[in-house]
């Protein structure tokens, strides 16, 4: 006997009587009113930044001011004019020091952002970067992991992740340290359609 | 029994009462984070009964639910391989790297691996296997096994960290500095991730309805490792499965928090299909699990998402140390799951408890786990291991009676245990089982009734 019939035969002896699936919907006391305010605070507090902006130009201008010409910017967006030429190997990107993607929605418990590998242009690129930085659309902020899944039950992806923030570790004595491999900072751009720029210029 | 049993290493771990303190406390530190992030979380009691009852039906439908796995990730492109046991598990993993002709590979976090000691079995066999969460690293440069399933290294100090850089990456002798080491271990890590043709990852989760699995880190390591490697392989017990995606929605809500109190880890990464050009394993593992589904009493540990929460809030783990356990799995979940392993080898570990119920009180899937701990007691007596049995109730009692914060620590349950355990043995083991009730877990733990009826 193989040893996939072996423990399929073990289990299904072993399996106790059928129980039910309980509902999935959560009781939705204590919900937050404004789920993008929640999103930014819940992010900032998991040592990532937030900028609420009216639009891509103004995510340009934002990382044209922090971002000098003698480093790597890799955007996989198309709002933002400078698409990255396609990437042969991921190991090439290991000199990028921003990338710019462009994430599906944010979930406010948690500040996590959704991607999936069609918006990554290598699976690897939002890992790898020194830095990294999610655009999100301000409408498309979530409460809680019940709704991000509600999104995405069926959708159809060969890799996806939430990310939340920078990478980090506390394995040396508890001590937070942002920047374990991954990405040091993380930033979201959340693009509010209705917002005007005004104050800035 | 092992060489020394749990009263013994636990008494060597006390023999630096300061380090015991600082110990007891930092895991009692991350127990308050925990508690902190779940008050922020009006249905969590909610969220830990649905998780609860998913987990009921799946150990119910698990031999159909890896079969629908199987046929889903087979589809995905993934090569899934079937473990009867530890030594199988090993075999396939070094079965594929040597088919691949790799004989260095990097690994994130897997207690999987570490039940099953496959970086010794693959040390044999001449491949290099780096561990590259960073706690992890440092236990594997130190010779160690990790102490605690999510902090790997809790034991360790900065200093002695520092030390262990010092003499194998290089870093400047003295330097405990947790930023810099980090920083350290950033740039020796790197250089691994990219000259590592095969990587290893644990699973979190995997989803029998799409055949994609989940792994969570706040690294980045797991996603460093795979996304870079031609060849990745995924290692799980088989009761890692969930029914349907959607229920992930209620244990990544869960688990974070339960761990370490953050609202989830800064990666949960959801592997479907390899990509272009990459091979995609998944290895699934039987190790005993089949046996313990069998067992009423027991069976429920399977439920178990690895949190560690019982680990934080075990008073008889917090002061005696991951290593006093002498398995891969510690704390009071360890308790439970080794002895179905090997019954004798890890007689001592259910009598490493004071019963005091924090455990339960905090798992996120409901795991009756004190209740689990005091059967196991009475099974050990049944198998013929009651002298053992004695002998090892009367060292874990001392022991938890000369350090007194063992029980002052696990609070008005610990007062409880002091109240119902007979001090003189001589009685016989018969008015410890008979003559107790085992205290109804509360529902609430003070802190939460306390901030309900205080409105
Ligand atoms: S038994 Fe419960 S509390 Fe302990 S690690 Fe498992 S899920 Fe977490």
């Amino acid at each position: 006997m193989s040893s996939k019939d072996k423990i399929l035969t073990a289990v299904k002896a072993s399996q106790p009587e059928q129980r039910e699936l309980p509902p999935l919907e959560p009781p939705t006391e204590g919900r937050p009113a404004d789920p993008a305010k929640q999103f930014v605070e819940v992010l900032e507090a998991i040592g990532g930044r937030a900028y609420i902006v009216s639009g891509w130009e103004r995510i340009g201008m934002i990382l044209k001011e922090a971002y000098t010409a003698d480093k790597r910017v890799v955007s996989g967006c198309a709002g933002l004019g400078f698409m990255m030429e396609s990437i042969d190997d991921p190991h090439s990107l290991e000199n990028v020091e921003l990338a710019v993607l462009e994430g599906h929605f944010g979930v406010a418990e948690n500040g996590a952002c959704w991607i999936t590998e069609d918006r990554m242009m290598e699976r690897a690129l939002p890992f790898i970067a020194q830095n990294l930085a999610l655009v999100i659309h301000k409408k498309d902020i979530v409460p809680t992991m019940y709704e991000a899944y509600q999104r995405i039950a069926d959708a159809e992806y060969g890799f996806g992740t939430f990310i939340a923030g920078p990478s980090k570790t506390a394995d040396i004595e508890q001590s937070l340290v942002l920047g374990a491999h991954g990405p040091r900072s993380m930033t979201v751009f959340l693009i509010d359609e209705g917002m005007s720029d005004a104050g800035f210029y | 029994m092992s060489k020394q049993d749990h009263a013994a290493l636990a008494d060597a771990f006390n023999k630096d009462e300061s380090r015991v303190d600082w110990h007891d406390q930092t895991l009692w530190f991350v127990r308050e984070k925990r508690d902190k992030a779940v008050n922020k979380v009006p249905e969590w009691e909610w969220l830990r009964e649905t998780a609860s009852q998913i987990k009921n039906n799946v150990l119910s439908n698990l031999s159909e639910y890896l079969t629908q796995f199987e046929a889903q990730a087979v589809q995905n492109g993934v090569v899934v391989h079937w473990a009867a046991d530890a030594n199988e598990h090993n075999e396939i993993v070094y079965g594929l790297l040597k088919k691949h002709g790799v004989d260095r590979m990097v690994k994130s976090k897997s207690m999987l691996t570490e039940e099953c000691h496959l970086n010794e079995f693959l040390a044999e066999k001449g491949v290099d296997v780096v561990d590259t969460d960073l706690g992890e690293r440092v236990v594997q440069l130190a010779g160690e096994p990790p102490s605690h399933i999510v902090l790997p290294c809790i034991h360790k100090k900065k200093e002695e960290i520092g030390e262990i850089f010092h003499e194998h990456l290089g870093t400047p002798a003295g330097n405990a500095d947790p930023q810099f080491l980090t920083h350290a271990a950033r740039l020796h890590l790197r250089e691994k991730f990219l000259t590592r043709k095969a990587a290893l990852t644990g699973v979190n989760f995997a989803v029998a309805e799409t055949g994609e699995f989940v792994v969570c880190t706040n690294e980045g390591n797991a996603d460093m490792g795979a996304h870079l490697a031609d060849i990745h392989i995924a290692c799980m017990g088989i009761e890692k499965l969930i029914p349907e995606r959607k229920h992930l929605g209620v244990f990544l809500r869960l688990l974070t928090r339960s761990a370490t109190g953050q609202p989830v880890t800064t990666y949960s990464s959801h592997f479907k299909k390899p990509r272009p050009g990459q091979e995609m394993h998944i290895v699934l593992v039987d190790n005993g699990r089949s046996t313990q589904l069998g067992k009423k009493d027991f069976r429920n540990s399977l439920k178990c998402i690895r949190c560690a929460a019982c680990f934080n809030t075990c008073p008889v783990y917090r002061r005696s140390g991951g290593h006093s356990y002498h398995t891969a799995v510690a704390g009071p979940i360890g308790s439970i799951l080794s002895p179905n392993l090997d019954m004798k080898k890890y007689a001592d570990l259910p009598f490493a408890s004071t019963l005091c119920g924090s455990c339960s009180n905090v798992c996120p899937v409901k795991i009756d786990i004190h209740d689990q701990l005091y059967k196991w007691r009475q099974v050990i007596v049944q198998e013929g291991y009651a002298p053992v049995a004695k002998k090892l109730m009367m060292k874990t009692m001392t022991w938890v009676l000369s350090h007194p914060s063992v029980y002052h620590t696990a609070g008005k349950a610990g007062r409880w245990f002091m109240l119902n355990t007979p001090f003189t043995v001589n009685n016989g083991l018969n008015p410890w089982w008979k003559g107790r009730e085992m205290p109804e877990a509360p529902r609430e733990s003070f802190g939460q009734w306390y901030k309900r009826n205080r409105k």
